[in-house]
């Protein structure tokens, strides 16, 4: 059923201390300059991570109506789908556009 | 047929096209997470046109990354998501119809997003000061790579619509605010601060993403 859950100080601050080390760790591990291509898969992991942790017990989806995690889980299915066909055209071109 | 007249909510708030305080509850969540999905979208063709950037110009990215202070941007972050933590606060505050805690969780929310603002503020006006504006307004000489500016057209049209977005929930939570201090919030009707909270955590889910895309690059 819907959301009248009431989070307890507990859940939040634990929330909130997870978001904090998640942050601390996301800066500490650009110090420690892991190289290519890995960097940034971590730190977007880490950001997916907060986001989730946002979306969860912030945003209450855990205890929500699961439509409304439907709606969110769409809006990023639909960005990435912009970013994938978008790609398919920049990634493969012979030049980039002039001036752009 | 719902009988309305039976409904167990007696909220002065209660509209009478919904069948209950329940139904027009769940009825506004719903439609601020629609409401959000067009914000993600709206968010989403910005972060899209930064990937297709960051693909074609790897290394200006890194360069034109290091103008950007790793320092304030993590503290605006731990600020946004204390504030996305006081907004939770004063949506249980309210089911527990503690209303004097709604009221002071909301305050320093308000207070949380003007410190994020200010230190915004000062991030920018540094950068004017050097000469790294958008676009073809751009005149810094210190980063050595052509689309410099390409770099910080995507930083202040992604930070300056999130700002804009961090100014009206300002407002929103302002108004929050002043409706909590005459006691409108309770565990009978909190719709106003349960949703305004939804659209600040995205707020804050969106500058998540923001701050290591920008100043987080190798």
């Amino acid at each position: 059923m819907s959301g009248h859950h009431i989070s307890t100080d507990k859940t939040l601050l634990g929330v909130f201390g997870a978001l904090l080390v998640l942050t601390v760790l996301t800066v500490g591990v650009h110090y420690v300059h892991i190289p290519g291509a890995w960097s940034i898969v971590v730190a977007m992991s880490i950001a997916l991570a907060k986001a989730t942790l946002v979306a969860l017990f912030f945003m209450h989806l855990y205890w929500d109506e699961q439509f409304n995690t439907l709606l969110l889980v769409s809006s990023v299915a639909f960005f990435l789908l912009l970013v994938a066909f978008t790609l398919l055209d920049t990634l493969f071109r012979p030049e980039v556009m002039p001036s752009f | 047929m719902a009988d309305h007249s039976s409904s167990t909510s007696h909220s002065r708030f209660m509209q009478h096209h919904f069948v209950d305080a329940e139904q027009q509850f769940d009825a506004a969540k719903m439609g601020m997470w629609i409401f959000l999905v067009t914000e993600i979208l709206f968010f989403g063709g910005l972060f899209a046109a930064y990937i297709v950037y960051r693909a074609w110009y790897p290394e200006l990215f890194t360069l034109a990354s290091e103008e950007l202070n790793t320092i304030w941007g993590g503290v605006n972050t731990v600020v946004l998501l204390g504030s996305s933590l006081t907004v939770a606060m004063a949506i249980k505050s309210a089911q527990l119809n503690q209303k004097k805690n709604v009221a002071i969780n909301l305050g320093i929310t308000l207070a949380l997003a003007a410190v994020f603002m200010v230190i915004k503020y000062f991030e920018w006006t540094h950068k004017f000061d050097i000469g790294i504006f958008p676009g073809q307004f751009y005149a810094f000489e210190g980063i050595d790579h052509p689309k410099a500016n390409i770099f910080f057209s995507l930083y202040y049209l992604m930070t300056g619509l999130h700002g804009i977005h961090v100014i009206i929930g300002i407002g929103l939570i302002a108004w929050l605010l002043w409706r909590s201090m005459k006691g409108h919030f309770d565990s009978e009707y909190y719709t106003p601060v349960e949703i305004t909270g939804l659209y600040w955590h995205l707020v804050d889910v969106i500058w998540i993403f923001l701050f290591p895309l920008f100043y987080l690059i190798e």
